[in-house]
């Protein structure tokens, strides 16, 4: 017998490296971001710096337009999960209870979709949204990764509709209840944990594309994230390496807060016991 | 509360017949039950009722009305669930409330109907918890509870007991019976489990492949069983069949075994000399008799019961079981002498199983 500590040492040693390989990133991206211009190339590198610099916070957000950046990204990343759990919901639904002509091969379908990255279709993407006079348009955003989320949003929610008995919307029926009611009181309140799951997936897909981004939208005013900080990376005689790491280091923000707030929703979702 | 009236009715599924044809009258304050093996159609016939699966063909009435393409929400019938399906985000009290609810009650109203309920059902206690803090009973109850603040005219059972532990299917099966003979509602209840159905039934339906095999009260099926299906499936430990050659000699009347023994059998009309027929003795009935009398059987197992013992002998070439109240010390390879009374024996046609 291994006692606990022992194996509670071996697990984090073995855990270490991955621990390491997720950290340094982010430690590299702080650091840069607090530490006063002067000091950003020096030889050797070092992890210490002489100065705290919340300022670098605050010139950068002025200096590159962060905030506008920010309610782009916001925007999207949010009308883009609303719009693929509105679709999504019904099709999973549909995919769970009815049965109906060419279901499998639906099925199917949506998961060649994913099969393919969307790098492959940014021309046609792009054609399609000059059509639709929706280039430089952050709607053209909202749509694209609306429609490239379902795929997995539908696949995700349904494998969980399945498991949701179909004899609770069936009681609920004999009790007096439409269909419509059923769902709304019965069954979307216990796939309250799946919409959480899928919403926090599209939601970060969102909020992290790049791509389309940077395809579609022409502005600056009209930048995601994403793009802004790519903006003040390319094409320019002199790159600013702190404002860059401090609006990266706000960038993952949102992020973090969607997932720690929606987290909670998530366990106690799961921890609803269903029927025996 | 109505009579429920059903005609003809089918059910197919792509060229699959899972009810063929099936025709059956549920008298007002009747408590019937639908029993058959698993996958006999009995739960499907009872979501036809309930209009949970549709109806290919036939039609079903409640009181006057029919009722083939009302949705269920609106067929005025309640129903209990074998896992329950209880809402797992409702408290108890939500449960039993929520088709009041959806029928805009008042609150005052909604409230003394739960307590009567929970009253009913004793579960005053437990109104507050979640579905998931409850024991299998509990839920049970809960899950009843649904059902009584309905009021419905109809209600169904769909295998309610089958996910309690053997002794609280016992109790539970007397408290729904009790429920019953006070409430006086109509009721259709399924369940595989024959002595669930031969203790709660005013009427039993014995299905078997989507067709009905007999109805009747619970003594009728076990005395006169319309064939051989309905006489295997009622009755535990199940009768005994003995196939063999029926035989008119004079008078006397027997049926003449695989291996030569000759039975006695019941003088039946409807037999004919060297007719292929299957002689059916419950255990019950197979009775101990002195040397030389009955037919000889020799003793293969002896397993007490507490109040019986029940008695594996080979008897004409057949191993058949009789429940003898005294415990005889009898030991394997032992040979004894077994009979049975005339009105006690069932003789059926061994090719359609038909009685005779």
């Amino acid at each position: 017998m291994i006692s606990k500590l022992k194996k509670t040492v071996i697990y984090w040693l073995l855990l270490a490296p991955l621990v390491i390989v997720i950290l340094f990133p982010f430690a590299v991206m702080f650091v840069t971001a607090v530490r006063p211009r002067e000091e950003l190339f020096v030889y050797p590198p070092r992890w210490t710096f002489s100065q705290f610099r919340w300022d670098n916070f605050v010139d950068m957000w002025v200096k590159t337009n962060f905030g506008g950046a920010l309610l782009n990204s916001l925007y999207v990343s949010v009308s883009a999960t609303v719009l693929a759990l509105l679709f999504s919901i019904p099709a999973a639904y549909a995919l769970s209870r009815y049965r109906f002509p060419g279901k499998g091969l639906y099925r199917n379908f949506l998961l060649m979709t994913q099969m393919m990255s969307p790098i492959v279709l940014v021309l046609g993407l792009f054609r399609l949204m000059v059509a639709f006079g929706l280039v430089n348009n952050l709607n053209s955003l909202v749509i694209t990764y609306a429609a490239f989320n379902m795929a997995f949003t539908i696949w995700m929610l349904q494998s969980y509709f399945n498991t949701i008995p179909r004899e609770l919307e069936e009681a609920a029926w004999m009790d007096g209840a439409s269909h419509y009611f059923s769902l709304v009181k019965i069954f979307l309140p216990l796939a309250v944990p799946a919409m959480v799951v899928t919403a926090i997936f599209t939601f970060i897909n969102s909020w992290n594309e790049f791509v389309l981004a940077l395809t579609m939208i022409r502005s600056n005013d009209d930048f995601t994230l994403p793009v802004m900080i790519f903006s003040q990376v390319a094409g320019r005689y002199q790159i600013e390496w702190h404002h860059v790491m401090a609006a990266t280091v706000l960038a993952t923000v949102p992020v973090a807060i969607v997932f720690s707030w929606l987290q909670r929703y998530l366990i106690r979702g799961m921890a609803l016991g269903a029927v025996k | 509360m109505a009579s429920v009236a059903i005609r003809g009715v089918e059910k197919r599924f792509g060229a699959a017949k899972i009810i063929r044809g099936v025709d059956l009258d549920i008298n007002d304050h009747e408590f019937v039950v639908l029993v058959g093996p698993s996958g006999c159609g009995k739960s499907t016939l009872l979501r036809m009722i309930a209009g949970l699966e549709t109806i290919s063909s036939g039609t079903i009435t409640i009181g006057d009305r029919l009722i083939n393409d009302v949705a269920p929400q609106d067929r005025d019938i309640a129903m209990v669930f074998q896992s329950y399906a209880l809402y797992p985000h409702m408290s108890v009290h939500d449960n039993i409330g929520f088709s009041l609810k959806l029928r805009k009650k008042s609150k005052a109203e909604i409230e003394s109907s739960v307590m009567e309920a929970a009253t009913i059902l004793n579960l005053q206690d437990y109104l507050q918890r979640s579905p998931r803090q409850l024991s299998g009973g509990q839920r049970q109850r809960v899950a009843m509870g649904r059902a009584l603040v309905r009021n419905a005219q109809v209600f169904l059972y769909d295998e309610p007991l089958s996910n309690l532990d053997a002794k609280l299917r016992v109790t539970m099966r007397t408290e729904i019976k009790a429920l019953h003979q006070r409430l006086q509602t109509t009721s259709v209840y399924v369940t595989h489990d024959q002595i669930e159905a031969m203790t709660m039934a005013d009427r039993i339906v014995v299905m078997n492949a989507g067709r009905v095999e007999q109805i009747g009260t619970p003594l009728e099926l076990y005395d006169t069983p319309a064939n051989l299906f309905v006489a295997d499936f009622i009755g535990s430990p199940s009768m005994n069949f003995i196939p063999g050659v029926f035989e008119r000699d004079g008078d006397k009347v027997v049926v003449v075994g695989r291996d030569g023994t000759r039975l006695p059998a019941p003088a039946t009309t409807r037999a004919t000399h060297s007719q292929n027929v299957v002689l059916g003795i419950r255990p019950e009935h197979l009775g101990l008799r002195s040397d030389g009398e009955g037919a000889a059987a020799v003793v293969e197992v002896v397993e007490p019961t507490g109040p019986n013992i029940e008695v594996f002998a080979s008897l004409a070439g057949i191993r058949t079981c009789s429940i003898l109240s005294q415990r005889h010390p009898f030991q394997p390879g032992q040979q004894i002498w077994l009979g049975a009374e005339m009105d006690q024996m069932h003789l059926f046609d061994a090719a359609s199983g038909v009685r005779l």
